[in-house]
């Protein structure tokens, strides 16, 4: 079955949370990956939702605006507050975090804040933070997905909105954040990569079917580190297009992006 | 303590004793009636150039009637905690009636993307966990509360927060300066006429947000008897000693939804959240906010029976909601 760029990142995503493990939950893609992963691969996950909702049995269809609402939040585990959530998270008790980015560096610095040199006159101004701060400074292992983009991955982001590896030359311990945390992984819609366990650099660990390392680093802001055996990523399967496009997300709301 | 970096934004501080001052001389203990139409609740209690918070967002339980009665007196200057917010910022700068946002996430549609790209409201960077951690250090009365998110960032370097050398660890450590708002309006589903609340579902930081706060706004589905309190008193979050005034206001989050209540109106969701330009804003805000002198009217007005029985009937999910 053909399937589209996004279609191809949830399904990486999906595949890579692992089961009996908690996920912090972030609006949109993130979403959808978690109810994937769940209704497929790991029935036991508990997702983790900012605003307070502890191990929801999310329903489907996905719609649009209702994370508070009683369709995402439906026979939670726990209600709770934003406060509780993300101490939930800065103990130390929830492993996953996943994240969307505008821009990314080579040590995985993220930017969903601004675009432009001048941060009071932004070319393009974004959201901010949201939860993305304390997800990527306490979530055990962070998966970062985003459309492969050359202007995306950058030598500098142009504002730094949550923490990579190394931040402007110093290690996230010396920043004083959470020993052996960080960017786990990061899904692109064409490759996969991880970072080198010396240089703390982004590794390309794999790619999409059909293209080449080239292809891949052409459209990249920075050249990652390269993995001794480069992979190729499995496409998404007719099982997981079915779940997604009949079951998750008929209304194309996130998929048709 | 060593400190290590400061971060460069203004913050909105009280000092905890003066705080505690206000509360010993301005909180009402009396077993009082609050009950008051938004009209007069905004207008006693929201003054241009406050500090505002709220609680929850314009999808969910978030204080739309309140949002309204603030653009409509035309309060001016006001400085909000948008730490999960959408669309009632949006309002509020279009309204004129913001100048100043402390930012967690704020949806950041077309409108208010041109706003703080020309300089017409100032943006201070947080995120949604230090400003919530700020809420929790105001509601404790303490002057500010350590954590470990913003380390290392830009986000750091353009909040208003310091990093330290913890004491304890020998470790950086970012503390969080307390907030505690001028003014809080919250929507419940339930409340009684002295401010006694609950709400069913997330909180996000609703007792937080109450407690730290020097003025609070309840805005109530429906109007309770104390009693209901009494006997469940694990679900009671809001006490009455934090609060104002209390509003009685069905459909109060309106075109958000209400949990066990009313869905979210999509269609005036996606309406208001195309908005691009300054003529589009200032006929929304005429046509859905000054035209109308009150919710009631809104109500009658602008949503309607039909709306209103529509989205009743889309909230069949009760569970936890009861």
């Amino acid at each position: 079955m053909r399937y589209t760029d996004v279609e191809f990142m949830i399904c990486q995503a999906a595949r890579l949370l692992e089961d009996n493990r908690t996920v912090f939950v972030g609006w949109g893609m993130p979403q959808v990956v978690a109810m994937l992963a769940e209704r497929l691969y790991t029935p036991n996950i508990t997702q983790v939702f900012e605003f307070g909702a502890i191990g929801p049995r999310s329903r489907t269809p996905f719609l649009r605006g209702t994370m508070g609402g009683p369709q995402n939040t439906y026979r939670s585990l726990q209600w709770c507050s934003m406060g509780l959530a993300f101490s939930y998270a800065q103990a130390g008790y929830i492993d996953y975090g996943m994240l969307g980015a505008a821009q990314i560096d080579k040590y995985g610095n993220i930017n969903s804040t601004m675009i432009g040199e001048n941060y009071e006159r932004p070319k393009v101004r974004f959201p901010g933070s949201g939860g993305g701060n304390e997800v990527a400074s306490y979530c055990w292992k962070t998966v970062i997905v985003m459309n492969h983009e050359k202007r995306r991955f950058v030598e500098r982001c142009d504002f730094i909105t949550s923490p990579g590896h190394i931040i402007d030359g110093k290690t996230r311990e010396e920043c004083g954040l959470p020993r052996d945390t960080g960017p786990w992984r990061v899904i692109t819609s064409k490759a996969m990569f991880d970072f080198d366990e010396e240089t703390k650099i982004m590794r390309l660990i794999a790619v999409r079917e059909g293209l080449s390392v080239e292809d891949v680093v052409n459209d990249m802001g920075f050249r990652p580190v390269m993995a001794d055996d480069i992979q190729v990523l499995e496409p998404p399967t007719d099982d997981e297009l079915r779940v997604l496009r009949e079951e998750i997300d008929p209304f194309g709301l996130v998929i048709k992006k | 303590m060593e400190v290590l970096e400061r971060g460069e934004a203004e913050y909105h501080f009280i000092d905890p004793d003066d705080f505690r001052e206000y509360v010993r001389d301005s909180k009402n203990r009396n077993w009082e009636e609050k009950l008051m139409d938004e009209s007069d609740a905004v207008k006693k209690f929201v003054d241009s150039g406050d500090y505002l918070a709220y609680d929850f967002s314009s999808l969910t339980r978030g204080p739309q009637s309140l949002i309204r009665e603030i653009i409509r007196q035309k309060k001016r200057k006001l400085w909000i905690c948008a730490k999960f917010t959408l669309l009632e910022s949006v309002l509020l700068a279009g309204a004129g009636c913001v100048d100043r946002i402390d930012v967690g996430f704020l949806g950041f549609g077309p409108y208010i993307a041109r706003k703080v790209q020309n300089g017409e409201v100032k943006v201070y960077d947080w995120s949604n966990g230090s400003i919530t951690y700020r809420l929790i250090a105001g509601a404790m009365g303490i002057p500010f509360i350590p954590a470990r998110d913003l380390l290392g960032t830009d986000t750091f370097r353009k909040s208003g927060a310091t990093v330290v050398r913890d004491p304890f660890t020998g470790k950086p450590v970012a503390l969080m300066p307390a907030l505690n708002p001028d003014v809080a309006i919250i929507h419940v589903q339930e409340a009684d006429v002295y401010g006694n609340a609950r709400v069913y579902g997330p909180t996000v930081a609703t007792l937080e947000t109450a407690m730290a706060s020097k003025k609070v706004i309840i805005s109530a589905e429906r109007i309770v008897e104390t009693v209901e309190f009494r006997k469940e008193p694990n679900m009671t979050i809001i006490p009455y000693y934090l609060v104002d005034a209390v509003v009685h206001a069905p459909f109060g989050a309106y075109p958000g939804g209400t949990q066990g209540y009313y869905e979210m109106d999509s269609e005036h969701y996606l309406m208001l959240s195309s908005i691009r330009d300054e003529d589009e804003m200032q006929k929304y805000l005429e046509e859905y906010i000054y035209s109308v002198d009150s919710h009631d009217e809104f109500l009658e007005r602008k949503v309607g029976m039909k709306k209103i029985r529509e989205l009743v009937k889309k909230a069949q999910i009760l569970e936890g909601y009861r």
